[in-house]
């Protein structure tokens, strides 16, 4: 089995791009329905008139492409991955500053 | 390649009824789905769960998988009979779940898996085989703040199902040389053209997209595009104000520290977080390191500070 050696430059997913609607359900292999549902629950904020037209921020990908996994892989629906999501972020920020005051501790 | 016992991996009896294996991949996918579990190598664990998953919650294949019998053992060598699929009938049925969010994926799938239901196998969907546009894919890369910080050079193995000419399917490892631009954060995705999905159909190959994820720094604390460093000073330093040296990302600065500073105030240095645009900042959290009274002179520093200083109450806000 051989290995074949390429170099890659790569083109980096800017925070401040603006995707469309149905660019964002291919990369995080979300149907429609699912995005709008996201939307309403508040995990996303597109601009644009209709769901077809809707826009959103690359910076939402990450959580989006969660959202997805946490739906095809837990087989939970749109608000349980929203609340699964909102969780982990409190746990991120929570172990943010536990880790934060345990560097203020006397060593 | 090495066989796969799928029952042991789910922890199910070989005559574990569907709803029985349904349940057992719903727990081990909670356990150890990398997005939520802090389990030790949880990714591959679940992907070898979602794979025994992929083959026992569908009747032809788990019939198939059967038929090579009880006696395997895990890890032993393998070879699939070559009439392994000879009495079965294929449904060959479209994409399935229909809804975007359950697309069949073998990606990162074991060469076991790969030999006996992948791509050029009766038992790849006829979505698999159908001409089209390849798909994206989708990895995590770990890398070191210093990296995000200042872009690198990263060599990553991908493999790749490629069907050979007699129709088995070979996982073949291609190596890349990824260059990460300086100022990714945590989170942000890379894409790099062409290298997902090959297109069986001479269609457009997908993209394969690299999420970051920043290592914990043993001094900074990323968030964002900030970061935050705890710097240890002196009482004095704090009382009197002095001038200190503070390790950035990008070198070493000297920061004054104000006089009356405390414990657990931030300062901040603009622009000396991760570059973008705007570049983020770097907090420096100050942490009063009170030197021990271990010496007959330190001692007698902290007695006169005692006497001289007998109006300060550390403990004044406990008594309104």
């Amino acid at each position: 089995m051989s290995n074949i050696v390429q170099t890659y430059d790569v083109c980096l997913v800017s925070d401040d791009d603006w995707l469309a609607a149905g660019e964002i359900c291919r990369l995080c292999r979300l149907d429609l329905e699912a995005v709008i549902e996201f939307a309403d629950l508040g995990l996303i904020a597109p601009r644009g008139h209709s769901p077809e037209q809707w826009q959103l921020p690359a910076a939402a990908l990450p959580r989006l492409a969660m959202a997805g996994r946490l739906m095809r892989d837990l087989g939970v629906n749109a608000s349980g991955a929203a609340l699964v999501i909102d969780l982990l972020d409190t746990q991120r920020e929570l172990e943010r500053e536990l880790e934060r005051l345990a560097r203020l501790a006397p060593q | 390649m090495e066989y796969r016992d799928y029952y042991k991996v789910l922890g199910v009896a070989r005559t574990a009824t569907a709803e029985e294996i349904k349940k057992s991949y719903r727990r081990l996918a909670r356990k150890y789905h990398p997005d939520v579990s802090k389990e030790k190598d949880a990714e591959q664990k679940f992907k070898e769960v979602q794979e025994a998953y992929e083959v026992l919650k569908d009747p032809e294949k788990r019939a198939a998988y059967d038929q090579l019998g009880s006696d395997w053992k895990s890890g032993q060598q393998f070879r699939p009979p070559p009439d392994w699929t000879s009495g079965f009938e294929f449904r060959g049925g479209g994409p399935r779940g229909g809804g975007g969010a359950h697309v069949f994926e073998e990606q990162g799938f074991s060469d076991f898996f790969s030999s006996l239901f992948g791509g050029a196998s009766p038992f790849a969907t006829s979505a698999q085989r159908q001409p089209r546009g390849g798909r994206d894919h989708h990895a995590r890369i770990d890398i070191d703040l210093e990296e995000a910080f200042g872009g690198g050079t990263r060599t990553l193995e991908l493999k790749r199902p490629e069907v050979k000419p007699d129709g088995t399917v070979e996982l073949r490892t291609h190596t890349v040389r990824v260059s990460i631009p300086a100022g990714v954060a945590d989170g942000q995705l890379i894409r790099l053209a062409g290298q997902g999905e090959a297109a069986p159909g001479g269609g457009r190959a997908g993209d394969l997209y690299l999420e970051v994820h920043v290592r914990p720094h043993r001094l900074y604390q990323l968030e964002g595009r900030d970061v935050t460093l705890t710097l240890p000073i002196a009482p004095w330093e704090a009382a009197l104000g002095a001038t200190v040296t503070v390790p950035t990302l990008g070198g070493a600065v000297d920061m004054q520290v104000p006089a009356g500073a405390q414990s657990g105030q931030k300062l901040r240095l603009r622009g000396r977080g991760l570059p973008g645009q705007p570049p983020g900042d770097a907090y420096v959290q100050l942490k009063v390191v009170v030197p021990p009274a271990s010496s007959p002179e330190a001692r007698a520093l902290y007695e006169t500070m005692r006497t001289k200083l007998a109006g300060f109450d550390p403990r004044a806000d406990l008594k309104r």
